[in-house]
C-alpha cells in the first residue's frame, strides 16, 4: 500500500511567524501534539510539537544532571511558559524534519518512524510540496484494513 | 558567513607556511618538518573549525601514516591507552553518581545553608564547585553548581551571572587539586609519574591558596550585586522554600552510589602505597582503579551496563584526545620535541627558574584560547626532552597542569567548563555575556591566581 491512500489529506499547519502560544493552543484544541509548519510559499519549514515546548520549558540542563528532582515546578517554568506568547513558533520548532514520498511503500514509513522515533511524517509531491501527514495510526488503520478487520 | 569562512583558510594557510618556513630555518629533517606541520595544522584546524576537530584529526594521523612519518606499533603507543581507559572509568562512575542522585544531594546541601548571607553564599559556591571539580571532573561539576545557581538565583529574583562566573573560576581553579579534575591532571600524572599523593602533597594545597585569594577578588569585584542579594535575603527571611525545590533522592541508591565513589577514591589515594606494597609499577593502579570500579558497577546494574558505556562516556570527545595524543607523540618520536627542547633551554640560558617561569605563563596564556589538553598534549614530549638536558622536571609539571587549568579563567572560551556554564545561562536567562565583560575579571583572577603559582613553584618545596 502507498503512502498518498492512506494518509490524511486535510492539512493543518501553521505559519512560522505565528505565537507558540496560538500554535500550543492549537495542538490543544486538535487533541494531537504536534503540527507541520508551513511558509507563505507552501514550503516545510519545521515541526512544532508538543516537545519542543516543554524542552522551552524545563530547565536545558535537565538531560545532563541525572536524577534531579524538582518537588516543586521551580519559578522560571512559569515565567517561561508565560512568555510563550512573545516567541515564535520559528523559534522552538524543530527544523530537521523527516519526510517521505506519495510514492513510498507504509511499510517503509513505518521502518522510518520506528528507526527515528517519530509519530507523524509530512508527506510531500515531487515539487516539495506538503500534500499530507502520514501518522502511525493511518499506518496500523491500513495494515487492519488489509487484513480484513472491521474498522471505522 | 563565507567571507569569514574564507578568511579562517587564508589565515590557516599562512600560519601552516609560517611553521613550515621556521621549521626550514630551524635545520630540521623532513619527517621532523611534517609531523611539525601536520600537529600544527591539526591544533589551528581546531581551534578554527571545533566542529569539525574529530574529522581533523583523523586526516591528520592518516597523513602521518601515509607519509611514512610514524609507523603504526609507534603510533598506538603514542595514543596513551591508558588515560583514555582511566577517562572511560570515571565518566562511567559519574554517570552512575548521577543515576543514584548524588549531584541533587549535593545541590540541596548548598539549599539548606542556614543563615544565608550573600558572603557566604559566595564563599559556599566557590568552595563547593572546586571540591566538586577535583573530585569528579570539571565539566560534571559546573554544570550542577550552574543549576544550583540559577534556582538560588529564580527564588532571589537576581541575576546569576556574577555568581555563575564565580562558579566557573573555582571550578577551574579546583581542577588542578588532583589527578581527577582535569584531562590533563591525568595526562601528566601517566607521563610524569606524578601521584595522587604527589598531587595532595603539593597542588592541592596550592589550589587553596589560589581559591580563597579568588574569593577576596571576586567579593570586591561583584559587590554591588552582592549587596543586592544581601538585601533580598533580607527581605525574604528563611529559605524553606529553596529547601523544598529539590527532593532528595531515595536513600539506598545514594548510599551505594557514595559507597561506591567513596571507596574508589579511596583507593585512588592510596594507589602509591598499594603499589609500592604489591611491588607494582608508578601508577599501574591509579590508571586501573576506575576500571575495575567501573567493572563492578557494570555487574551490579548489568541491565544498565550497555547505557553507560554508550551515553556517558563521551566518545567523541576521548577519540579526539586518542589522536590528539598520538599526533602530539609523533613529534617525540621524530625528535622535534628535543630540537625545541634545546632551542627553549638555550633561549632561556640554561636557567630552570626562567624555564618553569616561562611554561607556566606560555601555558596560562595559550590554555586561555586553546584547549588545554591540546596544549598540554603538546608541551608533555618537551618537557620530557629537558630531562636530558639536565633539568629537574618537577616543577615543570607542576607548571603545565597550573598554567592549562588557570588560563581557562582568563577568557569565556578558555576551558571547557566556561563554555558549558555560560551556554547553560544564555539558554535559561538570555544573558549572554560578552568578550569584555567576562575578560577584565577573568584577566584579573587568571593573573594573580599564575602570579602566586609562579612564587610557590620558584620556592625550594617544589623541586
Amino acid at each position: 500500500m502507498k503512502v498518498k491512500e492512506v494518509m490524511t489529506k486535510e492539512l493543518i499547519s501553521i505559519k512560522p511567524n505565528g505565537s507558540a502560544k496560538d500554535a500550543l493552543d492549537l495542538l490543544f484544541k486538535m487533541h494531537i501534539s504536534g503540527l507541520p509548519v508551513i511558509d507563505e510559499e507552501g514550503k516545510l519549514v519545521g515541526m512544532f510539537t508538543e516537545k519542543d515546548v516543554l524542552t522551552y520549558i524545563l530547565p536545558s540542563y535537565i538531560d545532563k544532571v541525572g536524577r534531579f528532582v524538582y518537588d516543586e515546578n521551580p519559578k522560571s517554568i512559569k515565567k517561561k511558559f508565560l512568555e510563550l506568547g512573545n516567541i515564535r513558533v520559528s523559534q522552538l520548532m524543530r527544523r530537521d524534519v523527516i519526510t517521505t514520498a506519495e510514492d513510498a511503500s507504509c511499510c517503509e514509513v513505518a521502518r522510518i518512524m520506528l528507526t527515528q522515533n517519530v509519530r507523524r511524517i509530512p508527506v510531500l509531491n515531487k515539487e516539495k510540496k506538503v500534500v499530507g501527514i502520514i501518522t502511525r495510526e493511518d499506518i496500523i488503520k491500513s495494515y487492519a484494513k488489509e487484513a480484513g478487520w472491521g474498522t471505522d | 558567513m563565507g567571507n569569514r569562512l574564507v578568511l579562517k583558510f587564508i589565515i590557516l594557510l599562512f600560519l601552516i607556511c609560517l611553521i613550515g618556513f621556521i621549521s626550514k630555518t630551524m635545520g630540521l629533517n623532513s619527517p621532523q618538518i611534517i609531523s611539525l606541520l601536520i600537529f600544527f595544522a591539526s591544533v589551528f584546524a581546531t581551534l578554527f573549525f571545533w566542529d569539525f576537530r574529530v574529522a581533523i584529526a583523523f586526516l591528520g594521523i592518516g597523513a602521518l601514516l601515509a607519509t611514512k612519518t610514524v609507523d603504526l606499533e609507534n603510533l598506538i603507543k603514542f595514543s596513551s591507552l591508558e588515560v583514555i581507559l582511566f577517562l572511560v572509568g570515571m565518566m562511567l562512575l559519574v554517570g552512575l553518581l548521577k543515576d543514584s542522585g548524588f549531584f541533587a544531594w549535593i545541590i540541596t546541601i548548598i539549599l539548606r545553608i542556614k543563615n544565608l548571607t550573600a558572603r557566604k553564599f559566595v564563599f559556599i559556591v566557590s568552595i563547593m564547585s572546586a571540591l566538586l571539580a577535583c573530585s569528579v571532573d570539571e565539566v560534571t561539576s559546573i554544570v550542577f553548581m550552574a543549576a544550583a545557581i540559577l534556582e538560588i538565583c529564580d527564588y532571589f529574583e537576581i541575576d546569576p551571572t556574577p555568581y555563575i562566573i564565580i562558579s566557573i573560576f573555582s571550578t577551574n581553579i579546583g581542577s588542578t587539586g588532583t589527578v581527577l579534575g582535569n584531562p590533563i591532571g591525568i595526562l601528566i600524572a601517566s607521563k610524569s609519574g606524578l601521584t595522587f599523593e604527589d598531587f595532595i602533597l603539593k597542588a592541592f594545597p596550592l589550589m587553596w591558596v589560589c581559591l580563597l585569594i579568588t574569593i577576596i577578588l571576586v567579593v570586591f569585584w561583584y559587590r554591588k550585586p552582592l549587596k543586592k542579594l544581601e538585601e533580598k535575603i533580607k527581605d525574604s527571611q528563611a529559605n524553606e522554600i529553596l529547601v523544598r525545590l529539590i527532593s532528595i533522592p531515595p536513600e539506598r541508591e545514594l548510599k551505594l552510589g557514595l559507597a561506591v565513589f567513596g571507596v574508589t577514591l579511596l583507593f585512588i589515594a592510596l594507589h602509591r602505597r598499594l603499589e609500592l606494597l604489591w611491588r607494582l609499577e608508578t601508577n599501574t593502579l591509579l590508571l586501573s582503579i576506575p576500571l575495575i570500579s567501573a567493572g563492578m558497577v557494570m555487574i551490579w546494574r548489568w541491565q544498565k551496563a550497555r547505557s553507560y558505556i554508550e551515553k556517558d562516556v563521551d566518545w567523541w570527545t576521548l577519540l579526539f584526545f586518542l589522536l590528539l595524543f598520538a599526533k602530539a607523540g609523533t613529534l617525540k618520536y621524530t625528535g622535534v620535541t628535543e630540537v625545541l627542547a634545546k632551542k627553549i633551554s638555550y633561549l632561556v640560558k640554561g636557567n630552570p627558574k626562567i624555564l618553569m617561569g616561562t611554561l607556566l605563563w606560555t601555558s596560562t596564556i595559550g590554555s586561555s584560547i586553546l584547549d588545554n589538553v591540546v596544549l598540554v598534549a603538546a608541551f608533555i614530549p618537551i618537557v620530557q626532552s629537558f630531562k636530558t638536558l639536565g633539568f629537574f622536571l618537577s616543577p615543570l609539571w607542576w607548571a603545565l597542569l597550573f598554567g592549562g587549568c588557570l588560563g581557562g579563567n582568563i577568557t569565556l572560551v578558555g576551558s571547557t567548563a566556561n563554555i558549558v556554564a555560560l551556554g547553560i545561562l544564555e539558554k535559561e536567562t538570555n544573558i549572554r555575556i560578552t568578550f569584555f565583560k567576562w575578560f577584565w575579571v577573568g584577566l584579573s583572577v587568571g593573573i594573580v591566581t599564575t602570579a602566586i603559582v609562579w612564587l610557590a613553584l620558584s620556592s625550594p618545596f617544589y623541586r
